[in-house]
C-alpha cells in the first residue's frame, strides 16, 4: 500500500516537471513565431527644404513625418525574408522602389519605413499592401496610394496637391485647402472623412454611388446639388478657387470642420 | 608603242610626216590594237571628207525667208496646245462654272431653297464637328459626362455622333482588353505569391468586380445613366491599376 502510494507521489512530481517544461517550451517558441526576425536599415542624407521623397514599398507600413532639419532620415525594419532595398539620391529626389529592386523573389517580408523628411518636402508615397501616414508636411505635393488594401492618414498637411487612394481601407485627411490646389481622394470600400478649416474655399464633387452617404456637415451650402437622386453632390464653398474630388464606390464621405 | 603614243600620232602618220621606223611601229601597233584602228580610221574619213569639200561654196541663207518658216512651226505647234490647256480649265472650274457659263437661269424660289439647302448643311456639319470635339475633350479631361440633349440623342440615331452608350460600350472594350492583358501576367506571377498577398490580392478583386458588376446592373435597367456610366468607368481603371501594379510583384 505505502509502496502503491510512493509511487504515485514520485509519478505525479514526475508529470509535473515535464508539463512545466513542456510549457516553458510552447512559450517561448510561440513567442519567437509571433515576432519574426528583423533587420534594421537606417540612412541619412542631407537635402535641400523642398526634396522629393519617391517611395514605393511592396508590403509593410509607410510612416513619413516632416521635421525641421534639412535632411531625410530612412529607418526601415525588413522582415524575413529580408528585402533587397538601395535607396538612391538623384537630382534632389530619394528614391526607393522595392518592387523593381525585389522584381521576381519567391518571397519578401514585410518592410515597414519610419521615413523623417523636411517640412517642405514633396512626398510620393506607395505601397502594393498596407498603411501609410504622412504627416507635418506642407510641400507642393502629398501623394498616397495603395494598391489594394490600408488605411491613409494624412495629417497637417499644407499642400497643394493632395492624392489619396485605395481599394479597401479608411481615408483621413486632416490639412489645409491652399487656394488654387488639387485635392482628390478615392476608395472602393472604406470610408472618407475630410478635417479642414472652415474658412476653407473650393469647388467640390463628391461621390458616393452605394451608400449615398455623404455628410458635408457645416460645408453644405445652397449652390451645392445633388445628382443622381443624391449618389453625387456637386457644388461651391466660398471662392472656390480650390478643387476636391472624393470618390467613394461602396463607402461614405464625411467633412469635418475643424 | 601604246595607244597614247598612237593616238598622238596618227594626224602625222596619215599626213606622212612621219619616220619611217615610227611609221612601222604604228602600223605595227594599229594591227593589233583595234581601238586605235577605229580611231585612226574616222580621222581618215574626216581628212578625207575636208579635202573633198574644200572649195564647194555654201550659198548664203535668205533669213527672213527662214524667220517665217520657224515662225509657222511654232504657230501650228503653240495652238493645239493652248485649246487643251482652256479645256482643263474648264473642267476644273466645275458644274457650277458649267451651270453659269451656258447661262442657266434659276427662279426665285430655286435660289432660296438652294441657298437654305447649303446653310442647312453646313450648319449641321458644324454642329457635328464640335460636338465630336468637346467629346473628345471630355473624355481626356474625365469630368462628368455631358447629359445628351435631343439633338445628341438625333444626331446619334443618324449615326453622325457617337452616343454616351456607344462612347461607354467602345471605352469598355479598350479597358476590358486591357484588363485581360494584365491579368495575364497576374497569372504569371501569382505562383511566386505568399498566400496572404494572394489573399489580399483575390479580396480586393472580388471587391471591385462587385462594384463593376452593380454598376452593369443598374446601367441594364437604365443605360442612359451618366453617373453610374462614370462610375463604372473609374471603376475599371481601379480594376486595370490594381492588376498592372500587383502584375509587377
Amino acid at each position: 500500500m505505502y509502496w502503491g502510494l510512493k509511487n504515485l507521489n514520485n509519478l505525479l512530481t514526475g508529470r509535473k516537471t515535464t508539463i512545466l517544461i513542456l510549457t516553458v517550451v510552447f512559450f517561448f517558441a510561440s513567442a519567437v513565431c509571433e515576432t519574426p526576425a528583423q533587420k534594421k536599415f537606417s540612412k541619412t542624407y542631407p537635402a535641400s527644404k523642398n526634396v522629393r521623397l519617391q517611395l514605393v514599398n511592396r508590403t509593410g507600413t509607410v510612416t513619413v513625418e516632416g521635421w525641421e532639419k534639412d535632411e531625410v532620415q530612412i529607418s526601415a525594419y525588413l522582415e524575413a525574408p529580408a528585402a533587397n532595398i538601395n535607396p538612391r539620391n538623384l537630382s534632389g529626389t530619394i528614391y526607393i522602389d522595392l518592387v523593381k529592386e525585389n522584381q521576381g523573389r519567391n518571397d519578401v517580408g514585410n518592410v515597414n519605413f519610419k521615413v523623417k523628411v523636411p517640412y517642405t518636402s514633396f512626398v510620393d508615397i506607395e505601397t502594393r499592401m498596407g498603411n501609410l501616414s504622412v504627416s507635418n508636411v506642407r510641400g507642393g505635393l502629398v501623394r498616397a496610394n495603395i494598391s489594394s488594401e490600408g488605411d491613409i492618414t494624412l495629417t497637417n498637411i499644407a499642400a497643394s496637391a493632395v492624392s489619396a487612394e485605395n481599394v479597401i481601407g479608411d481615408i483621413f485627411f486632416d490639412g489645409v485647402i491652399q487656394s488654387g490646389g488639387n485635392y482628390r481622394f478615392t476608395s472602393t470600400r472604406g470610408n472618407i472623412n475630410l478635417r479642414i478649416p472652415f474658412n476653407s474655399s473650393f469647388r467640390l464633387v463628391a461621390t458616393a454611388p452605394s451608400t449615398r452617404n455623404i455628410a458635408l456637415g457645416s460645408f453644405a451650402n445652397a449652390t451645392m446639388s445633388f445628382a443622381g437622386n443624391g449618389r453625387q453632390i456637386v457644388g461651391r464653398v466660398g471662392d472656390g478657387s480650390a478643387t476636391i474630388t472624393v470618390t467613394n464606390h461602396r463607402g461614405s464621405i464625411a467633412f469635418i470642420r475643424r | 608603242m601604246n595607244c597614247e603614243q598612237c593616238k598622238e600620232k596618227i594626224s602625222a602618220f596619215l599626213d606622212n610626216e612621219l619616220d619611217e621606223q615610227i611609221a612601222a611601229e604604228m602600223q605595227t601597233h594599229l594591227t593589233l590594237c583595234a581601238d586605235c584602228a577605229k580611231v585612226c580610221e574616222d580621222f581618215a574619213i574626216i581628212i578625207d571628207f575636208c579635202v573633198d569639200d574644200q572649195f564647194e561654196e555654201v550659198d548664203e541663207p535668205n533669213s527672213q525667208a527662214l524667220w517665217c518658216r520657224i515662225n509657222n512651226i511654232i504657230e501650228t505647234e503653240v495652238q493645239p496646245e493652248l485649246e487643251s490647256e482652256r479645256k482643263e480649265k474648264e473642267a476644273r472650274r466645275g458644274w457650277f462654272a458649267g451651270v453659269f457659263r451656258h447661262n442657266l437661269q434659276l427662279s426665285f424660289s430655286q435660289t432660296l431653297t438652294a441657298i437654305l439647302g447649303i446653310a442647312l448643311i453646313s450648319s449641321l456639319l458644324t454642329v457635328v464637328g464640335v460636338k465630336n470635339f468637346s467629346r473628345q475633350n471630355d473624355e481626356l479631361s474625365s469630368q462628368t459626362s455631358v447629359s445628351e440633349t435631343i439633338f445628341d440623342k438625333i444626331l446619334g440615331k443618324f449615326g453622325l455622333i457617337e452616343t454616351p452608350q456607344q462612347a461607354r460600350i467602345r471605352r469598355i472594350k479598350e479597358q476590358q482588353k486591357a484588363i485581360d492583358y494584365w491579368n495575364q501576367r497576374v497569372e504569371v506571377r501569382r505562383q511566386n505569391w505568399n498566400g496572404k498577398l494572394r489573399e489580399t490580392f483575390d479580396r480586393n478583386l472580388r471587391e471591385i468586380d462587385q462594384v463593376v458588376y452593380d454598376y452593369n446592373k443598374i446601367l441594364e435597367k437604365n443605360p442612359e445613366d451618366a453617373l453610374t456610366s462614370e462610375m463604372l468607368d473609374s471603376a475599371m481603371k481601379e480594376k486595370m491599376e490594381l492588376l498592372r501594379e500587383f502584375s509587377e510583384l
